[in-house]
């Protein structure tokens, strides 16, 4: 006898909409192949990231040569000194990978991106209708589904004081979808580990769900064909979210040995909190979201250029504004560009805090990092006006990762020339390495096409 | 030939033990004797071993595993459903045979409950499905019309105007200077829903009422849920009448919140002097030690140039300051500047006030560090009004209370701050314990809540079985989560039950002898108000709902030709337009009326494709935005006339063209322009410095230059120099009218400078590089400010450049989705979907066009058998470019064929297309399809093929079905004969009125009728 659950699978209907089930998908827990789900930590950063301060500061000088006039190249970094901010970083340096020369063209918008950078598309301003498809992030998702499918964070603000609680997020779970994102640590902190801080609130919730399936059911009993299906498909959503809110319940145990400690300063949306503060905050959540298992994705706007900067070492004092330094202000005594490597000396202390964390944690004969990818980028390109001809991508990568890039620096070609390579390739090859077999993500670049250079697929050489 | 397995009979087996899998010899089937001859003779002479057509075999069914039978099987059902099959060019069946051939297929599939086709023809792609000529005969208007009972999940934009309504959320535009109160601005503010109702993109109807709430919707919506029912309690508490029984259930709470704040608000203000009254000489010793920050010596960075670099100015770094810390940086100043102190003295004292006060040690520091950084700009800014009245002593026994509380509470050292909280967490414990005491909320106040949450949120009265339901449920909560979290969970509930989230459309009453029943008045007052519009009825069609004035077909034609008369409401069209390019959007016709034109003809489509500049030869993201909000504004216009709508829609030669759609402001600013240029244009005005600029003035007061300000000239130089802004436009509007141009479009081509002309709303006009993709030269065009006007080479909305780009691709033409749209929206055909099989992919070659290449790739013969259908109809939009541009060369773009390379930059009006070599472009086609043999036949090109189009019956009728499905939600079915045919002959006897279509559709048994369904 077929289930209620057989029954819809079967039919077609219900395609007449944009169907979200791909994106309640990502929901479940099925582990992956191998018994270790991959992981995947998007960390966007504003104000672009300029290319010649990703370039290692030893290179030959043939290397530097290369570098510079952008024409492609691949150091290994052994044997390399870091540029100072990614120094954080020196003890992963076999993990590491530099990989300059992507271009995202496709994603420009301006100061900000939005969706666009991790949709390569225009998402329009931030026009609901300008999101074409869900983001990398989720499309990854849905191959290594957990409870919560995937978490958003973010720091972000109106230059003045940082956004709190949940908001409008910067990922999309499909077309015309926008993803919501916890603001501040303590939001985060309370919607994501929920089943150990306030077990009452799933309780109600689940009582919620219990009545609403008894009351729906009895509807559904006297209808007949068509309309009967509306109805058991309504009821099979909420028994999926009770089957769910089970599971998080179940996972309350892990979840409490692993809950990090949160101070008080971050209570009510942390208004006193400075940057780093926040950031450690919520790397601590990001970690723990990892490990418990809550998910498999994470994306983290680290800041964006109305993000107020503040207790930012060296400038201690000062209100900084990310959008006045990309003009070149300086404050308290230290020039922009001091301020925009600190900055960045910052984000590489979190992402070595996530890799040393999950280095830490046993996961099978390894560590968890070995199924882990990190990924730190700029949202909007190479500069704070960004073109889209570069987007450096600092990448971190476990053992298992199905990926060929660790301990190298690589120049791809520069962009609309042969075998240059945009954000489309490099997300089609995250695709294509763990099991989604789609030609080509993104929107394509018209100057390639133009020019009629091959731009669609997988960057092969990456492929392990 | 002869079917080699009937014979034998088929010895396929059947699943065991469940639906789908192996095969088992207890269960078999045979074809009938009847059958079998008829597969022999139409079907496997093609679809045997070795000429498996279209990758089908028919003579080996024995050998199919079940779900691979019953799969082929589908196929099978759904090709002679749509007779497809045999082919038309092969021996065909009679009625009969067709018949028993596909009873046979039902039946086997029906055993299993597999069958698709029913399903299937539910779906908008299966509209065309049902035989035009066949609804459109006139044999079937006997039968009885009617739509089934059903549930109809709401659409995006019911979400939208639903929860804007709930929230009470008012979008408003000022239009034509006047503020308007507009449905469709879903910016709303303090709250983040997600839609998770969105409708699917393609054109043609896109709201169906075939969607069903998954999981993901329901995830989202619990969310949304959540984040309604705390904006909710707020706005209850906000507004008395809101929903006054969560007023009533949380009085006691809010009462004693707002002594709290009372009482918190008096202390803030006046601790220091309470703690001075109260604890005298001793308060002195009680405070903690104040120490004041370090305080480094300011300096200016050094950049590596070794030269001195810029500190923000004040008013940037005033904005990087939380608005709390501005505030009490100059409330601290005007306390502590009043004896005369200045500078560092000043701000010592103003930090000791903080310091006390408990401020954070971070905020202070930076408070300290602005204030020593930018006193001057600090003093300046000061607010000039006198500060806000202190708060009001409270009376005596709450003067009482606040000073036994400090008392209790304060310790040495302790600061302000925390003696503050001691007391409020004091009186907060006090407040619970007295509500705890006085008992929850008795069966009256949860009855009144679930009664007023029920009409609040599903829009009506809950019945007696339901209050009963409700009220047991919101005990439950009340005993778990308090009474504010059960108000929110009620509120939750209710938001996540299905008569919340779809609409519900079921018969009551009599059935009449075909078993139908008619809508009840308050079912049918929301479907003919969502037919119209996104929102809940209006307060007439409710009134006429409740008063029994909804029963009869005549009922139903007064008010929707009321709603069609309404202009008073005006609508957002379009967000994405809206924000793009920051153009108009709007309109006061009923929304869904001009909706199902955008929708149908698909041209919205154009905003999502990426294109790019270079190849359009200018800023083509701002022009897009406004191509289609012109398109919008030329469908607008047409409905607003309401004469031979389809025909005039699908041959008018005149459109909007960088215009606001206000002919007297685009009149009066062309003038302006041409006036300023007549004035200066003989004089040296290039040579102009500030005295010469000065010296006519007054005709540039009379006759104001946009972006010019009279007073500032020869005051400010850089940007803002008023000699340069002024030379500036008059090189603009030299080179615009310099030729023979007598009239320019109200634009500024230079940036910064405002346009001379605003939008309907006030905006700036942008985008006037859409007049490129009319082959209009922008240096050199008459632009007339009355529009529509007469556009070139141009015929209907299909040649209008944002449907035009709209069926393009990123970069090239696309004459298959061109020539597949006619032949579904406008000549009721089908086309199959593309075979898996098929590499739909036009080759490459940059020595031929793409028409070439297109025929190359599809024309053999079973590529032709559907591209026949489309190519010949698609390749007469050849005549324009993926940018909607007329061409007769195509341009062969590829790096081989570069013949010039032009400039990268470049003003508004420069045309920087690289140029390649080009080939003739052929437009010709071929129409077949319309039924009437006047006009199907060769084609010169499109415009010759819209001309031929507008005049046909079927294109009419094809347009009247989309309609059909557009108001009814649905696809049509044989028993809608009478109501298509009479919406058809509504708009030829009242000379082309779409309003008499809609009239007769919302009128006809099609829409009034309800009948359950049945297994």
């Amino acid at each position: 006898m077929k289930t209620r659950r057989d029954f819809l699978k079967s039919t077609v209907l219900g395609a007449g909409a944009l169907s979200l089930t791909p994106y309640f998908n990502a929901f479940g827990a099925a582990p992956a192949a191998s018994g270790f789900p991959k992981r995947f930590v998007f960390i966007r950063k504003s104000n672009g990231e300029r290319p010649l301060e990703v370039a290692l500061p030893t290179f030959s000088a043939k290397d530097k040569a290369l570098d510079e006039k952008k024409q492609p190249l691949e150091v290994d970094l052994r044997g390399h000194e870091l540029p100072v901010w990614l120094r954080a970083l020196d003890k992963h340096k076999a993990n590491l990978g530099i990989l300059q020369g992507l271009s995202c063209m496709m994603s420009e918008n301006g100061h900000y991106s939005y969706s666009s950078i991790m949709g390569a598309y225009k998402s329009n301003r931030n026009s609901l209708s300008g999101i074409k498809r869900a983001t990398i992030d989720f499309e990854l998702a849905k191959l290594f589904p957990s409870p919560f499918g995937h978490v958003e964070l973010s720091l972000t603000g109106d230059y003045s004081k940082y956004r709190t609680g949940i908001v409008s997020g910067y990922s999309a779970s499909g077309p015309h979808q926008r993803n919501y994102c916890y603001a501040d640590p303590q939001t985060a902190f309370n919607e994501l580990f929920r089943a150990v801080t306030n077990p009452g609130a799933v309780d109600s919730d689940n009582a919620m769900l219990s009545f609403l399936e008894n009351d729906e059911s009895f509807k559904e009993r006297i209808l007949q064909g068509y309309e009967k299906q509306k109805l058991s498909s309504h009821i099979t959503s909420i028994e999926a979210i009770q089957a769910r809110n089970l599971k998080l319940s179940k996972m309350a145990g892990s979840i409490a040995r692993h809950i990090p400690k949160l101070g008080k300063i971050h209570a009510d949306g942390g208004l006193n909190a400075s940057s780093p503060e926040k950031q450690d905050a919520m790397t601590d959540i990001l970690i723990a979201a990892l490990i418990t298992g809550l998910t498999n994705v994470v994306t983290y706007t680290i800041d964006e250029l109305s993000t107020p900067v503040r207790g930012l070492p060296g400038n201690e004092a000062d209100r900084i504004s990310i959008h006045a330094i990309g003009h070149n202000e300086s404050y308290g005594g230290v020039p922009a560009d001091k301020i925009r490597e600190n900055i960045r000396i910052g984000h590489m202390q979190q992402v070595a805090r996530i890799v040393e964390r999950l280095k830490a944690e046993p996961e099978g004969k390894g560590t968890m990092f070995d199924n882990t990818m990190i990924m730190y980028f700029p949202e909007g390109g190479e500069t704070h006006h960004g073109h889209g001809t570069e987007a450096p991508f600092v990448i971190l990568a476990g053992n298992n990762c199905k990926l060929n890039l660790a301990g190298r620096y690589i120049r791809l070609p520069f962009h609309a020339t042969e075998g240059h390579k945009t954000i489309g390739n490099w997300y089609t090859t995250l695709l294509n390495a763990h099991g989604n077999p789609i030609k080509h993500y993104g929107d394509l670049d018209l100057e390639m096409a133009r020019k009629k250079l091959d731009q669609a697929g997988a960057i092969r050489q990456f492929i392990a | 030939m002869i079917l080699r397995i009937p014979y034998i009979f088929f010895a396929c087996v059947f699943a065991a033990g469940h639906a789908f899998g192996a095969a088992s010899p207890a269960e078999r089937f045979r074809v009938g004797e009847k059958v079998v001859p008829l597969l022999d003779n139409y079907c496997v002479s093609c679809h045997e071993e070795g000429t498996t057509k279209g990758e089908v075999r028919l003579d080996n069914l024995e050998s199919l595993s079940l779900d691979a039978r019953l799969d082929l099987l589908n196929r099978v059902q759904e090709q002679l459903h749509i007779g497809e099959m045999p082919p038309k060019k092969k021996k065909q069946p009679t009625e009969a045979e067709r018949n028993l051939l596909a009873e046979w297929v039902a039946k086997e599939l029906r055993a299993h409950g597999a069958s698709k086709l029913e399903d299937k023809l539910r779906m908008p792609e299966y509209g065309n499905v049902v035989d035009h000529e066949k609804l459109f005969s006139g044999k079937y208007v006997g039968l009885p019309g009617f739509t089934p009972d059903r549930r109809w999940l709401i659409s995006e934009f019911i979400f939208e105007a639903k929860f804007n309504q709930l929230l009470d959320f008012v979008g408003q535009r000022n239009i034509d200077g006047k503020r308007q109160q507009v449905i469709g601005d879903n910016n709303r503010n303090g709250i983040n829903l997600t839609n998770p109702f969105l409708l699917p993109t393609h054109s043609g109807v896109r709201y169906y009422d075939t969607a069903m709430l998954d999981g993901g919707h329901l995830l989202t919506m619990i969310t949304n849920a959540k984040e309604v029912s705390a904006f909710m309690i707020a706005r209850a508490k906000k507004v008395k009448t809101y929903v006054p029984a969560i007023e009533a259930l949380m009085a006691a709470e809010w009462a004693h919140e707002k002594i709290l704040a009372d009482r918190e608000s008096y202390l803030t203000a006046n601790i220091e002097s309470l703690l001075r009254e109260l604890f005298k000489e001793k308060n002195e010793g009680l405070l903690p030690v104040f120490v004041a920050t370090k305080r480094e010596p300011l300096q200016n960075a050094i950049g590596p140039d070794g030269k001195v670099l810029k500190n923000s100015v004040f008013a940037i770094a005033a904005s990087n300051m939380p608005r709390e810390d501005m505030a009490q940086i100059y409330s601290a100043i005007q306390k502590n500047s009043l004896n005369g102190d200045k500078d560092d003295a000043l701000i010592l004292k103003c930090e000791k006030d903080w310091f006390y006060f408990g401020v954070n040690e971070r905020a202070i520091q930076s408070r300290v560090k602005f204030m020593r950084g930018y006193m001057e700009g600090l003093l300046k800014a000061m607010p000039k009004s006198e500060p806000g009245r202190a708060p009001k002593a409270p009376a005596e026994s709450e003067m009482a209370i606040i000073r036994a509380a400090i008392l209790k509470h304060r310790k040495a050292g302790d600061r302000y701050n925390s003696i503050l909280e001691k007391c409020m967490a004091d009186w907060t414990g006090e407040f619970r314990q007295e509500r705890l005491k006085a008992g929850g909320p008795g069966d009256v106040a949860t009855g009144n809540l679930v009664e007023q949450l029920f009409t609040k949120l599903i829009e009506r009265a809950p019945t007696s079985q339901e209050k009963t339901e409700y009220a047991a449920l919101t005990k439950s909560y009340l005993q778990k989560l308090g009474t504010e979290k059960t108000i929110e969970k009620l509120i939750q509930t209710l938001i996540l039950r299905t008569d919340f989230v779809y609409r519900q459309e079921f018969g009551e009453g009599t059935a009449d002898v075909h078993g139908r029943k008619m809508l009840p008045p308050r079912a049918a007052s929301y479907a003919l108000a969502y037919a119209l519009t996104d929102s809940s009825p209006d307060k007439e069609l409710a009134a006429a709902a409740a008063s029994g004035k909804l029963n009869t077909r005549e009922d139903y034609r007064r008010e929707v030709e009321r709603m069609l008369k309404n202009r008073s409401q005006h609508y957002v069209i379009d967000e994405a337009v809206e924000r793009i390019g920051l153009n108009d959007s709007f309109t006061n016709l009923p929304i869904r009326k001009l909706r199902f034109f955008r929708e149908f003809f698909g041209y919205p489509g154009l905003l999502p494709i990426f294109k790019d500049n270079k190849r359009f030869g200018g800023n083509y993201t701002d022009a897009s935005a406004r191509l289609v909000s012109e398109a919008d504004m030329l469908v607008a216009h047409i409905l607003e006339q309401d004469k031979n709508i389809f025909e005039k829609l699908l041959t008018t030669e005149e459109f909007f063209v960088c215009h606001t759609g206000d002919n007297a402001a685009m009149t009066t600013a062309t003038a302006l322009i041409r006036k300023i240029y007549d004035y200066f244009k003989d004089k040296d005005w290039k040579s102009f410095d500030a005295e010469k600029l000065k010296v006519h003035i007054p005709f540039l007061k009379e006759n104001p230059m946009p972006g010019l300000n009279l007073d500032a000239i020869g005051k400010v130089g850089g940007r803002s120099d008023q000699v340069k802004i002024f030379q500036g436009m008059m090189t603009d509007y030299t080179l615009r009218l310099g030729n023979r141009t007598t009239v320019t479009a109200p634009f500024s081509s230079v940036f910064g400078v405002p346009s001379p002309a605003k939008t309907r709303t006030g905006r700036d006009m942008r985008g006037s590089e859409a007049a490129k993709s009319f082959n209009l030269d922008m240096a050199n065009w008459n632009y007339p400010a009355t529009q529509p006007a007469k556009m070139e080479n141009r015929k209907g909305i299909l040649t209008h450049p944002a449907w035009l780009i709209a069926f393009a691709g990123n970069t090239a033409t696309d004459p298959i989705r061109r020539g597949k749209w006619v032949r579904e929206k406008l000549l009721a055909g089908t086309i199959p979907d593309v075979p898996v099989t098929v590499d739909a992919v036009i080759p490459e070659d940059h020595h031929k066009t793409l028409r070439q290449r297109l025929e190359a790739k599809t024309q053999d013969e079973y590529c032709w058998k559907c591209h026949e259908r489309m190519n010949p109809l698609g390749v007469t939009f050849e005549m324009y470019d993926d940018f909607g541009r007329f061409r007769t060369e195509e341009s062969l773009e590829h790096p081989d064929n570069l013949v010039k390379k032009m400039p990268d930059k470049g003003s508004p009006q420069a045309d920087l297309r690289d140029i390649y070599k080009t080939l003739p472009v052929d437009a010709k086609g071929h129409l077949a399809g319309t039924g009437d043999p006047k006009l199907d036949g060769d084609l010169k090109d499109v415009i010759d093929l819209a001309g031929r189009l507008a005049k046909s019956t079927k294109v009419r009728q094809s347009i009247i079905r989309h309609a059909f499905r557009y108001f009814m939600g649905r696809n049509e079915v044989i028993s809608d004969s009478k109501t298509l045919m009479d919406a058809d002959q509504a708009y030829v006897q009242s000379g082309g009125s779409f309003d008499a279509v809609i009239v007769s559709l919302l009128t006809s048994d099609s829409f009034i009728y309800r009948k359950a369904a049945t297994n």
